[in-house]
This record gives C-alpha cells, structure tokens and sequence, in this order.
C-alpha cells in the first residue's frame, strides 16, 4: 500500500491524479470550515447578491437565489463522494461473490448466476437507473440503490473471468487436494488474485459514479433541492447560458475534474498492481 | 574468431525487497559462439533462470530488479537498442524456452492462437491456414502425435511434457539465431527428450543458431553441449569444454555435483556431505575455455 | 504386506472439441503398504492422469480404485484427503503467488487441525527445515523462489498432511542433483521413519534406478511392465523399455556401457 503510494507519486500524471483527489476528498471533509458561507447548502435566499459572476467573496458566483456557488460545488462533493463510496462498498462485494461462485463452482450456479448478471448487462445502465428511480421517490438513498443495481454486474464480470482461468492454476488443485473448503479456496486462495483487478476498477468507477448521479439529477431523477448536487447545478444553470455561465461551467469543471482525477489514479494503478481488464 | 552471438560482462544483479538488497548475480561473464551450444549448469537458485531473462530484457521490467553489466548480441550493444527494437528481438532473433511449460502458455486461449501470435511476430501478414500448417508441422518435429488436437486445446489439457514441447516448437518456430533453453526437457521422456535435443542439434547445424542451455540434467548437458559453464550462487565456478569438464572437474562444486548423480548402474541416491567449504572458491577455467583466449 | 492402493481396471477418456482420446486404458495394478513405485513412460501416455484419479481430482471412466481395502468414493472425505498428498509437476504455479509460503503450509496443518493451533507456527519452520529450507522463508511470496525452491515447499505441504500415501508427480524434476539428491534422500527417510508409501511418476530413470522398489512402465495409457526394479533394468521384456532405458542420457562410459549392454543383452 505504502509503495504503491509512493510509485503514484513518482508519475506526473498520476502524481497530478493523486494531487486532484486528495484536494476533493479533503475539501469535502472539512467543508464546514473551508466554505465561506456554510449555511448557503439549505434553503438560504439573498436577493441583495444573488445571479452574480465570480467576485470576492463569492470566487465562484452566486446562484439564483443568491447562495454562494463555491459553497454549494465543495459540499455537492461531500454528497457525491458518500455516494459514490456507499454503491461501491454495497456493489462490489456483491459482485465480487457473485463472479467468484460462478466461476469456481461452474455447472448450473455458473449457468443461473451469469445469466443474471447478463440480462442486468444488457439493460443501458442509465435506463435502468431511472426505470428503478421512476418506480421509487428520487431521494438520495433510492439513487444509491440505482446506481448500485446497474454497478455490480460488472464487477461480476471482472472477477469471473480472472477466477475461471485461476481455477485452473496448480494452487487451487493444491488447496482441493489438501482438503480447503469451497469458501477458503474462494475467498482465500482465488480472491487475492483479483484484488489488483478489483481496486484499480473501483478507482476508475468512483469516477464514473459520481459522473452517472450527476446524470440521473440532471434529468431531475437524483438527488432533491435543497441538497446541492452537481448534476442538477448544471441542469438548472443549463436555461441561463451563456449570459450565466458560470452557474454550469463550475459545477461541470467540477464533475470532470473528480471523473479525471480517479481516472489517472486508476489508470496508473493498473500499471503498477498488474490487474488486467 | 567473429563476434560472438552473445557476450555477456560483469552481470550484476540484485533485487529491491522489503527486507534489503538481496545480491543475486555477482558479476558473471560468458560468451555463446556462432553455432555453439553452450551449457549453464549449477544450483537451483543460483541465478541460471534470470540470466537468461536478462538477456530477453524481461527483467529489466521489473521495478525491484537492479541490473548492471553489458549485454552484447550480434556485436549491438543491448543496452543501446531502443526498448521497441529490443522488444521486437524478442520471440524473431532471440526466443527463450521457459523452464515451467504449463503457466508460461495462457490459460485462456487455445494453443493455436498463441502459436499464431508466435508466427506473426516474424511474419505479421500470415495468414490462417498458412499459420496452422506451419504449426502442425512445428508440432509434428517434436514428436507431438496430434498436432490437430493439440492446437485445438488450452494448455491445462496437456500433460506437462506436451506443453514443454508445444513451447519448444514455438520457440524454434522463427529460426532464432540464439536461443535460450531453460531446462527444456524435464517433462519429456527420455525419448521424446532425445528426439528434441537433435532437433535443436539440427537447428545449429542448419542456421547457425547458438544455443544458451540451461539444465539440472548433467547427461543430457554432456551429449548435447561443447562447453559448461558451472553457476554457484550468482558466480561462475567453473568453465571448460564438456570434454574436459566430464573428465576432470576441478571446482569443489563441480565436483561435488558431479558425485550427486544418481546412476543407472544403480549404488543408491548418493550422499552428500553437508560440507560447502569451498563452493565459493575462485574461478577455475579450463585452458582454451576461458574469456580471454577465446575472445582473443 | 498388504497392499494399501489397488487400481482394478481403470480407464479415463477426455473430449476435447468432440474428439475423444483414451488418456487411460484399463490399467491394474497394486502399490504394497511402504514401497516406493516408480511409474515411467512416454510423456502423454496417462501419467499424470492415473496421479489425478488416485487424488480424486478426475473420476474414472471405468473400473475401482481401492484405499486400505475400501473402495474410494468419488467425493473423497476429508480422511482420504489427509491420507493421500500430492507433489506436482509444475513448481511454479503450485504455489499461490498472492499468498506467503507459509500461508500455503499452514493451510495444510489448519484444515487437518494437525497440532495446538498456538505451535503450528513453530511446526511450519521445522517442516522448512526437513526439506532444507530457512524457517525464514515462511514470510516469503513464491515469486522470490527459484524454481526448486519452490519445489521443496511443495513437497514440504506434503509432508504437512502426514499422510500414508504421497503421489509424487516429477518432484525433483526442476532440482539441481544436489539438491534432488537431498531431497530423495529425505524422501527415503520418511519413507523409513513414517512408513510412508509413495508413487513416484518421473522421467529419470537413474532416480528411478535408485529410490523405486518397482516400476511400471506405460507406453500410451496401458501399462506394459511391471517389475522390480533389479529385474527391470537388468531384463526388459519389452521392447519400448529397453528403448528407454538405452535413451537414458548419462554421466560416465561405465553406465553408458551398461546401457550397451541391456541392447545388446535382447538384440
Ligand atoms: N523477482 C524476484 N525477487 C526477488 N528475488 C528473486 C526474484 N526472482 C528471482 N529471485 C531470486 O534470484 C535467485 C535466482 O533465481 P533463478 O530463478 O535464476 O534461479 P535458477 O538458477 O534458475 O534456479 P532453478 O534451477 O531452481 O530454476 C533465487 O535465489 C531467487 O530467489
Ligand atoms: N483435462 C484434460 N482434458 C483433456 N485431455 C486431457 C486432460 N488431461 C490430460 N489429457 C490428455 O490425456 C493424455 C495423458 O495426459 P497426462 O497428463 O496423464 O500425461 P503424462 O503421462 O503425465 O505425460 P507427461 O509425462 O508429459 O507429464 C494426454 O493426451 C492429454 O492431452
Ligand atoms: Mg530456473
Ligand atoms: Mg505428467
């Protein structure tokens, strides 16, 4: 852990990667201290200030209703990143499990479990996240269990194909013929070889995660007012450009920085751990 | 004399762990002629494997791997290639036979996709059919019975000494001119083995090509190399013409090694004392077998 | 003596793309309580195969295979799985690269719940040692191994089971003759000490020469000979042992002449 830590470093691009995402993670920590006006998340209103361009002390602008638009994007980062966190930490072991049983235990479980995993896969994620949303009030835990639902197949997928070559490695035979239960060969034995598969997906996805919220409250399916959410910051900003611009412009730099920040940490990870995808 | 199909000088090499520095290789020079078989003999973990690994540049990939020394193929210096040249090198010019057969091939794919894939490293425009001609008949020269249904497996459908011949035949596929045999006939029986060896015997003879040979199988490295080249822990021990070597060793370890075969004539597994006291003597070249007379 | 494994009629086919090809056919044979049989023959012939069946990893096509008396199920129990071990072919892959040498053995001692769990830490060096290892290279990862390294641990796990029967497949194939000479030195002890009793599949007929009680020879999954190993090589029988035994690469002109000798002996 420490040494990989240490290799990202020694790349620019991860190094920059590592430098984005640290900076976000810690922004959306200390929020309440950082943020110049930390009471503008609910439902504030200041029409002595508000539709304004970037200016001191509002760096980023202020919204409609006159809250401060930086304000607003640092703690719409805190709600992505729990997000993100929450359908990753629910979605992977799922899947994860899911491809292990399918792979090592063949036969009929394989034949069911991939065939699940397969009609999830071939339903366009977005289409299945708002059928699920419009079944269920958009609030943010029923965004999370959205987005999850379309998340873990593909961990499924992932861990799958690495156990069925795995499985026919000389060490799994070893542990069959010692007499290691199913369970320890799964878990113990095969998992440990997916590992740098699985961490360098996750950190690609958390990306991609925030990127899908952002969409699905864009089309007004995600998170609700008052609670800032970048995807609909963009989606309200949206009817007032160009003259507002920078009601859109800070929020989508902000989405695009997150998705690239975890994508070059990802990519780099999956040079140094050696997983393949 | 030519320039020698490979020279190596000075090898150094260690590993970054954790725990320290480990010192593999402590400087080891040794040359292959044009046309020669030359053998690497010596203990398990004496450094034989990363050797020959050095000289692919796969170690080099490595990030914990600490390497110094020169590397010299052809007259180019290895060094001096550009990693792309000296990738392309690998599997046309120089292709190695892996000492473990069965998780060197993919799991995943059958055999002929990877023998393809051999092919086209010299040929990239070859097609199908021409690609599993030339596979079935690389198959049939080692001695493999069904090369149709070979190709058609993955590797873990194979016994082991049909895996060790599928690499075989894929590394002799483009007519390296050095090639690098890391134990290739540990899984073949001593048949087949025999039938292998004189295919790489052919080989030298009809393209020139110069053979690094790595074996534990002191019979086989007396039938088939002109020179030895005895390895103990990172160091060359002993060099001398087969002849010599088999008649007189002179090194400790030599000696004792060559006092550790079992017989055919039987005697029982020989027993070895645990005495190592000199294993790490001086290098004890044989006269017209040593770096500088030859290279002279 | 009694005889502690007993193949009666064994077949094993494969299909490969629709292909069938007969790995195994009809094979018999006993191995007595406390020998060492050796099986040799041309690679492919079943082999390793017959290895598979004996562990339960392949079931047979037809006939028994019989443990101590009893016939062994298809689904072996854990006794059977602590009874019988296995030495693989391929040292390499054997051993898990994600976990550490002595995660590998410890899985052996956890799964039999062979000694106080407080002491198996203790019992993994010393089971490094009795195949010449550090204790210390228990904290290692496989990839730091060499080749026969690794081969020792395998055989190491072995050993951890304390079974009665260990099938070895090429064990000291990737061993320098040093070393192979230590470790079948070892294998003969435990053999003494333990009672152990081994099949011992390998393509080196000198090693065979010297650790096997009896051989059986195969040649295209049929066994073809069997015999002591005095009466194998002094008398082949058939023909395709003699070819073997007079392909036998060797060290010295003493045991080239013997070689001589057996042809010239049947010619
Ligand atoms: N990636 C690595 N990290 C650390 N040590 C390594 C690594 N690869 C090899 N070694 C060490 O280098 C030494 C030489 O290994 P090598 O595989 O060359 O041995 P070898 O002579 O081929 O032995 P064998 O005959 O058993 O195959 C060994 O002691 C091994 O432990
Ligand atoms: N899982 C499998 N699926 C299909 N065919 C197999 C499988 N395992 C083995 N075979 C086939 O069975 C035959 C015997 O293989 P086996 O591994 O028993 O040979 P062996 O005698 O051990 O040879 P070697 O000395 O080369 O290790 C071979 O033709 C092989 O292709
Ligand atoms: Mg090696
Ligand atoms: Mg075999």
């Amino acid at each position: 852990m420490k040494k990989t830590l240490l290799i990202l470093t020694r790349n620019p691009l991860s190094l920059l990667g590592l430098i984005l995402v640290t900076i976000i993670v810690l922004a959306a920590v200390f929020a309440d201290f950082i943020t110049p006006f930390p009471e503008h998340v609910g439902a504030v209103v200041d029409f002595t200030n508000f539709n304004q361009p970037p200016h001191w002390p509002n760096i980023f602008g202020t919204d409609l209703v006159g809250r401060d638009l930086f304000t607003r994007v640092v703690y719409a980062y805190r709600v992505s990143l729990i997000l993100a966190a929450v359908v990753l930490i629910i979605a992977v072991p799922i899947g994860v499990a899911i491809g292990l049983a399918a792979g090592y235990l063949g036969g009929w479980t394989e034949y069911v479990l991939m065939r699940i995993t397969d009609i999830f896969l071939s339903i366009p994620p977005l289409v299945l996240a708002m059928s699920i949303m419009g079944l269920l009030e958009p609030t943010l835990t029923n965004g999370m269990i959205a987005v999850t639902a379309m998340w873990w197949p593909w961990y499924t997928r992932l861990v799958y194909s690495i156990t069925r070559s795995e499985r026919e490695e000389g060490y799994v035979l070893a542990a069959e013929v010692i007499g290691a239960s199913k369970l320890h060969i799964m878990f113990r034995e095969i998992l440990p070889n997916c590992v740098p598969s699985i961490v360098t997906k996750m950190t690609l996805d958390f990306g991609f995660v925030i990127l899908i919220a952002s969409s699905l409250s864009f089309l007004g399916l995600g998170v609700q007012p008052p609670t800032p959410d970048l995807g609909s910051m963009v989606a309200d900003g949206a009817k007032y450009l160009p003259d507002s611009w920078w009601l859109t412009v800070f929020p989508g730099l902000a989405i695009l920085i997150a998705v690239f920040g975890f994508n070059l940490i990802g990519d780099a990870l999956r040079e140094i751990l050696g997983g393949d995808q | 004399m030519s320039a020698p199909t490979l020279k190596i000088e000075n090898l150094k090499l260690g590993f970054k762990l954790w725990s320290g520095m480990v010192e593999v290789l402590h400087g080891i020079s040794l040359h292959i002629g044009k046309g020669e078989r030359v053998a690497l003999v010596g203990e398990s973990g004496s450094g034989k494997s990363v050797t020959a690994r050095i000289v692919l540049g796969m170690l080099q990939e490595i990030s914990t791997a600490r390497i110094s020394g020169s590397l010299n193929f052809e007259g180019i210096d290895l060094d001096k290639l550009k990693p792309r040249d000296r990738h392309h090198l690998r599997g046309t010019r120089m292709s190695m036979i892996f000492q473990d057969p069965t998780s060197s091939l993919n799991p995943v794919y059958p055999i002929f996709t990877q023998f393809r894939e051999v092919l086209a490293r010299a040929n990239p425009a070859i097609g199908e059919a021409e690609a599993r001609m030339k596979a079935i008949a690389a198959l049939a020269d080692v001695s493999i019975n069904e090369p149709e249904r070979v190709l058609d497996s993955y590797a873990f459908q194979l016994s082991g000494g049909m895996n060790q011949r599928v690499m075989i035949a894929m590394a002799l596929a483009n007519n390296p001119s050095l090639l690098l045999a890391d134990e290739p006939g540990t899984a073949l029986d001593v048949t087949v083995q025999a039938q292998t060896l004189k295919l790489m015997s052919d080989l030298v003879e009809q393209h020139g090509t110069s053979v690094l040979f790595i074996s534990h199988n002191l019979g086989v490295v007396r039938e088939f190399a002109d020179r030895v080249y005895v390895i103990y822990k990172g160091r060359i021990v002993e060099q001398a013409t087969t002849k010599q070597l088999f008649s007189d060793p002179q090194h400790p370890y030599t000696r004792a090694l060559l006092s550790a075969v079992p017989r055919i004539t039987g005697g029982g597994i020989p027993d070895i004392a645990e005495d190592t006291a000199g294993f790490l003597d001086p290098l004890i070249a044989h006269p017209g077998a040593s770096e500088k007379e030859r290279l002279a | 003596m009694s005889a502690i494994l007993e193949l009666n009629g064994v077949s094993k086919e494969f299909a490969v793309n629709g292909r069938r090809t007969k790995a195994v056919d009809n094979v018999s044979f006993a191995v007595e309580k406390g020998e060492c049989l050796a099986i040799v023959g041309e690679s492919g012939s079943g082999k390793s195969t017959i290895a598979n069946m004996i562990l339960g990893i392949y079931g047979t096509t037809a006939g028994t295979i019989a443990f101590a008396g009893e016939p062994l199920p298809e689904r072996r129990e854990k006794r059977h799985r602590r009874a019988i071990q296995l030495v693989q072919q391929n040292p390499l892959s054997s051993l898990n690269p994600r976990r550490t040498v002595g995660a590998s053995l410890r899985l052996a001692l956890d799964v039999h719940e062979i000694g106080p769990k407080a002491e198996r830490a203790a019992r993994i060096g010393a089971l490094l040692q009795e195949v010449g290892l550090e204790p210390d290279y228990a904290r290692r990862s496989p990839a730091a191994l060499s080749g026969g390294q690794r081969q020792r641990v395998a055989i190491a796990r072995a050993l951890a089971c304390e079974s009665e029967l260990v099938v070895l497949d090429e064990p000291t194939s990737a061993l320098d003759v040093l070393v192979q000479a230590r470790v079948l030195r070892l294998l003969a002890e435990l053999k003494a000490k333990r009672g152990l009793t081994y099949v011992f599949i390998t393509h080196d007929l000198s090693v065979v020469r010297n650790i096997a009680d009896r051989v059986a020879v195969f040649e295209r999954g049929r066994l073809i000979e069997i015999g002591t190993t005095e009466a194998l090589f002094s008398s082949p029988t058939q023909d395709y042992t003699r070819r073997l035994i007079s392909a036998v690469p060797v060290v010295s002109d003493e045991e080239a002449a013997m070689r001589q000798h057996i042809m010239g002996d049947q010619a």
